[in-house]
């Protein structure tokens, strides 16, 4: 009897045990191999054997593709490197694995993460700047445009590599201007001025979408060269406080309350079944103007050209800068490639020149020739491919143009938060309480600094900065 | 003529005993699987939520937590952040349970006849069961949709649209939860009134009883029994409404007021900095909240059903 | 999976009938209110039908007439196209066979975990039975999500993030289920068991050969419990999935798809359908199988 009783007692207990010593292991940190933090290229050239590397790229249907040929090709024209792509298909979700692989050891060679991973990547100590191969190659980085360089350089340390890079223009119907008796060619150019054509739209019967995309608002700050956050927007210290609660991020909340309440701009979420209804609008003649990401010219084109949509002609302008009289910048967005730090010095070398060779200077001439993305090299502009189809299609070039228009500095080069999406959920929700709720734009302005300070407080907490 | 009889009294017991604990050792093994299986996926987790939600956890997992007691559970249970989001799951519950019951039943009294083609409405009837959240929530998305819906062209069109409308956005996503849940809850009602004898509501009719009193007063309390599993099982199922709210209002759903609490406990731990010790007070929140509203039922409405029987 | 625990019905009461028909006043109320049964029918058919109907003819629309105002209520020209966007671009088949494959594993795992658990609560003795079997029960009261957050930490650990096993094994057994089945069995004649052990059937044989035949309609109802619930899963494969193909099941590819073709509403409407159209083949085979099953687990 007692042995049964035993039997059964320990048949339960072992369970539990298992659990719990599996509970042990959760939350410790992984343990890595002694972790080179230099860069050394040599290790390639010593290689007998090609090296392997995995690549977790974030890139989708026609982008992916392009990505696979470029791979493909740098694969084929050299033997020391094989370069495998695995396609994750979002941004977010790289981002998701890549923290599900801290604790299990799935991790890629390098990843691709979005510009607002930055601050994350940095902070899970897994990464390898790419400061320091630059340093070891002497890699020229001259050639790169400025703004979009450095965004990705925290503390005067290069960290990741742009590559798939895109800013905010402008979207609008060339026929529904002259209908309104504006000229189709001259988009607003300022703030102001779009809430004005705005106005003449309205009474040829067209709206203006406005996407909630905090992106556009952080962009705004950077036309006039504001901060978003303290310490230089994150770039020489953890940033801890907001900096946008000032004249000028009052000016931005007044205007765009004004534009939204008379009812001369909508609104639509940038996330959800209602995240394109500002570009399908124009489509179905609803909307006349909007602002969205440069890196949807590819489709919008292709939807809007085909045909079903006589009564569109699209233009393409840049994004509306918040005054004429203040020199800023336009604060790009996009995608980095970054080199992992816990693998061996010889797939570093690898990953390396696989980066060096998607930012080289033809790569990124086809690169951005095929999706519609900014060539985050000066010299991509002077070859045939982009020469040829920023000729044949003008709007193309719009987003490279207002990116080297403009000056850097840290305002304009945007900024360095560890849990930016919940700071721009703050930001949106702040604007949207304006725009629904009736609270005054100095007042909601005040709400999302307070809101944001919370948020940046807690997450240094938790980092124990 | 058995063994025991021929060897003798201690023998028997012995071989008895021998053959309880082997029954017992095959006892243990065939519930050995599934014990094994709630061991740690249900039991451990559980437990666990308690350690957790003791610790401020580090975004990235390869950073250590730090010990702060109950001072993150204060914390997280008095955010307006967290009251919301309470208030957020009572509402909806309340919304949808009732209504959801109430269709399915009125549904099903509706089909209970002996009419020609019946089956065809039936079937009808029954065909939300094959459509998941997922599908209910785009199929809604877009029709709501204040571009390209069908809403908006029958004369429904507020200002915010009503899936980013803080005021409409939780009825909205209800809506689409009851009517999702349409199918499977005319199935289960159908079948329970499957068991209520034809022959007495004919005779309540044949006396002249109303289709309301016929319905208040023979139907319901001889249904009352499933209507109060149906009326538990659905709330428990309320609280885990997850993937319309993901598909519908996203990470808007705070701000739309759609952020139930299991809504709130995904986004602590997905996302850019993920916070498993704040999840971990939130879902002991919910496991309270379930006890809790189960066992009222179990005590309030049991009670009057014992009276309707 | 609470959907299973609706199997239970009121056991019947009988109320003696008063008799007195009316013939003439009988047949003209039939025939008016047949009529108004079938207006609240129509109209309640037609409350559930509009946004599968409103899906349906979306699907079939070319984009541009999708955002058209006032919206067509039929596709003059139906465009299959988005049909097959959906299933290519959109993966789903993939996504469909991936669904496919985990529910197989969960409906099974529970079904033969049960199906042991159940007959050992039933038919053998063993200390602390009872015990055992309340904490089995116990399992009804913690939701899944309550779990979600050591569950998705102990799968990473495992290394099963991403994976089958992932995906499957949490899942693998139901407190409920066992619960119902222990009931169906406690039901069968007692002396079965003991006329089935003289004639030498062991417990396995016992359970597969006798008891699991005689209470096929249990076992039906929980497999349709089973395989609804986890074929229409969402937050735990969105939660373990990361990868873009080789696991995602069709509920997660449907988000897929509603993100990647956000502007070609008709390619996410065809692949709701897509995805609603394995269900709706079996809900029409098996209804009555479906809707017996409900019922006859049930009776006590």
């Amino acid at each position: 009897m007692s042995l049964v009783r035993a039997s059964g007692s320990i048949i339960g207990t072992s369970a539990l045990l298992l659990g719990l010593l599996l509970g042990i292991g959760a939350g410790s940190p992984a343990s890595a191999a002694k972790a080179p933090s230099q860069c050394a290229p040599s290790a390639l050239t010593k290689a007998t054997k090609p090296v392997n590397i995995v690549f977790w790229e974030s890139m989708s249907q026609a982008n992916a593709t392009t990505l696979t040929n470029l791979t493909n090709a740098f694969n084929s024209m050299q033997h020391a490197v094989r370069v495998t792509l695995v396609q994750q298909g979002g941004s977010d979700v790289t981002w998701e694995k890549y923290q599900a692989g801290l604790s299990n050891g799935q991790l890629p060679d390098l990843a691709q993460f979005q510009d607002t991973d930055l601050q994350g990547a940095i902070d899970t100590h897994s990464i390898l700047p790419v400061q320091t191969c630059i340093d070891a190659t002497h890699y020229s980085t001259s050639d790169y445009v400025p703004e979009v360089l450095s965004y990705w350089k925290v503390n005067d340390v290069q960290w990741a590599l742009p590559f798939a890079v895109s800013n905010p223009i402008l979207y609008y119907n060339k026929l529904a201007f002259t209908k309104a008796g504006l000229n189709p060619d001259q988009p607003p150019a300022t703030l102001s001025q779009m809430i004005a054509d705005a106005k003449a739209l309205k009474k040829a019967g067209y709206g203006t979408a406005l996407k909630l995309d905090s992106w556009h608002l952080e962009t705004w700050l950077a036309t006039a060269d504001q901060l978003f956050v303290n310490k230089s927007n994150g770039r020489t210290g953890r940033a801890a406080k907001t900096a946008f609660n000032t004249a000028t991020g009052r000016k931005i909340f007044t205007q765009l309350d004004g534009f939204v309440r008379s009812g001369l701009a909508t609104t639509n979420p940038s996330t959800g079944p209602t995240d394109y209804d500002n570009l399908l609008g124009i489509g179905n003649g609803k909307y006349a103007m909007t602002i969205d990401t440069s890196a949807a010219l590819g489709t919008i084109q292709t939807i809007l050209s085909g045909g079903q949509y006589p009564n569109v002609k699209l233009g393409v302008g840049p994004f509306p800068v918040l005054s004429g009289s203040t020199k800023g910048g336009i604060e790009p967005g996009g995608s980095a490639l970054y080199i992992m730090k816990g693998i061996s010095p010889d797939k570093q070398a690898a990953a390396w020149q696989y980066i060096t060779f998607l930012d080289s200077t033809q790569s990124q001439a086809t690169w951005s020739a095929g999706t519609g993305f900014i060539p985050v090299r000066m010299s991509s502009t002077k070859t045939a491919a982009l020469q040829t189809l920023w000729r044949s299609n003008p709007a193309f070039a719009v987003a490279y143009h207002q990116q080297v228009a403009g000056i850097t500095t840290a305002a304009t080069s945007g900024s360095v938060i560890g849990d930016y999406s919940d700071v721009r959920t703050a930001v949106l929700n702040a604007e949207m309480s304006m725009y629904q709720s009736g609270v005054s734009p100095a007042t909601a302005l005040s709400m999302a600094s307070q809101q944001v300070n919370t948020i940046l407080a807690s997450y240094n907490q938790r980092i124990g900065a | 003529m058995t063994v025991e009889a021929i060897v003798g009294p201690s023998a028997r017991r012995r071989v008895r005993r021998k053959r309880r604990r082997r029954e017992a050792l095959i006892g243990y093994a065939f519930i050995l699987p599934a014990l094994f299986v709630f061991c740690l996926f249900t039991f451990y987790p559980f437990l666990h939520n308690f350690k957790l939600a003791l610790y401020q956890t580090s975004p990235y997992p390869n950073e250590p937590s730090k010990f702060v007691g109950l001072h993150q559970v204060g914390q997280v249970l008095s955010s307006t952040q967290f009251l919301q989001s309470l208030t957020s799951t009572i509402l909806f519950t309340l919304m949808v349970v009732p209504i959801g019951l109430m269709l399915g039943l009125l549904l099903a009294v509706v089909a209970h006849r002996k009419l020609k083609g019946i089956g065809i409405y039936r079937t009808i009837f029954s065909s939300t069961v094959v459509t998941s959240v997922a599908i209910a929530a785009v199929i809604f998305g877009t029709f709501m949709d204040p571009v390209v819906g069908l809403l908006p062209w029958l004369g429904i069109n507020p200002t915010p649209p009503l899936l980013e409308n803080p005021t409409w956005a939780l009825p909205a996503v209800a809506i689409v939860t009851i009517w999702q849940g349409l199918g499977l809850s005319f199935i289960i009602m159908s079948a329970g009134l499957q068991s209520v004898p034809d022959d007495v509501l004919e005779a309540a009719e044949v006396d002249g009883a109303s289709p309301s009193s016929r319905f208040w007063h023979i139907i319901v309390p001889l249904l009352s029994p499933i209507l109060f599993f149906a009326l538990v099982i659905a709330t428990i199922s309320a609280f885990q409404s997850f993937g319309q709210i993901d598909l519908l209002t996203g990470s808007n759903s705070a701000y739309l007021h759609t952020d139930v609490l299991t809504y709130f406990i995904y986004q602590n731990i997905q996302g850019q900095a993920p916070n498993p010790g704040v999840a971990s007070v939130l879902s002991i929140a919910l496991f309270l909240m379930t006890l809790t509203l189960t066992l009222i039922q179990l005590r309030y409405v049991e009670r009057r059903v014992q009276y309707a029987r | 999976m609470p959907a299973e625990e609706f199997a239970l019905a009121t056991p019947a009461h009988a109320i003696p009938p008063a008799a007195r028909l009316h013939p003439k006043r009988m047949r003209k109320h039939r025939g008016w209110r047949a009529v108004a049964n079938y207006l609240a029918l129509s109209a309640l058919a037609l409350i559930v039908l509009i946004p599968l109907y409103v899906t349906v003819v979306n699907s079939l629309l070319q984009p541009n007439l999708i955002a058209h105002q006032p919206p067509p209520l039929f596709p003059v020209h139906p465009d299959w196209s988005a049909y097959s966007t959906a299933w290519s671009e959109g993966n789903l088949g993939v996504y469909l066979r991936n669904s496919a494959i985990a529910t197989t594993i969960i409906v099974s795992g529970q079904l033969i975990t049960t199906l042991f658990a159940a007959y050992s609560f039933a038919f053998l003795e063993f200390p602390f039975k009872r015990t055992l079997f309340i904490l089995f029960l116990s399992t009804m009261m913690i939701p899944f999500e309550v779990t979600l957050v050591t569950n998705l930490a102990t799968i990473t650990d495992l290394g099963w993030y991403n994976t089958f096993a992932g995906l499957t094994i949490p899942f693998l057994a139901t407190g409920f289920g066992t619960f119902l089945l222990r009931q169906a069995f406690l039901q069968l004649p007692k002396d079965l068991r003991e006329a089935a052990r003289l004639d030498g059937y062991g417990h396995v044989r016992f359970l597969f050969r006798v008891a699991l035949p005689l209470t096929r309609p249990t076992v039906a109802a929980l497999a349709v419990f089973s395989f609804l619930g986890a074929w229409n899963q969402y937050l735990w494969p969105l939660v373990v999935t990361g990868d873009n193909n080789a696991i995602r099941t069709v509920q997660i590819g449907l988000k897929q798809l509603q993100a990647t073709q956000a502007n070609q509403i008709n390619v996410t409407l065809a692949g709701t359908i897509i995805a609603a159209a394995p269900l709706l083949i079996l809900l029409i085979i098996f209804q009555k199988q479906l809707v017996r099953g409900l019922t006859a687990g049930a009776v006590k």
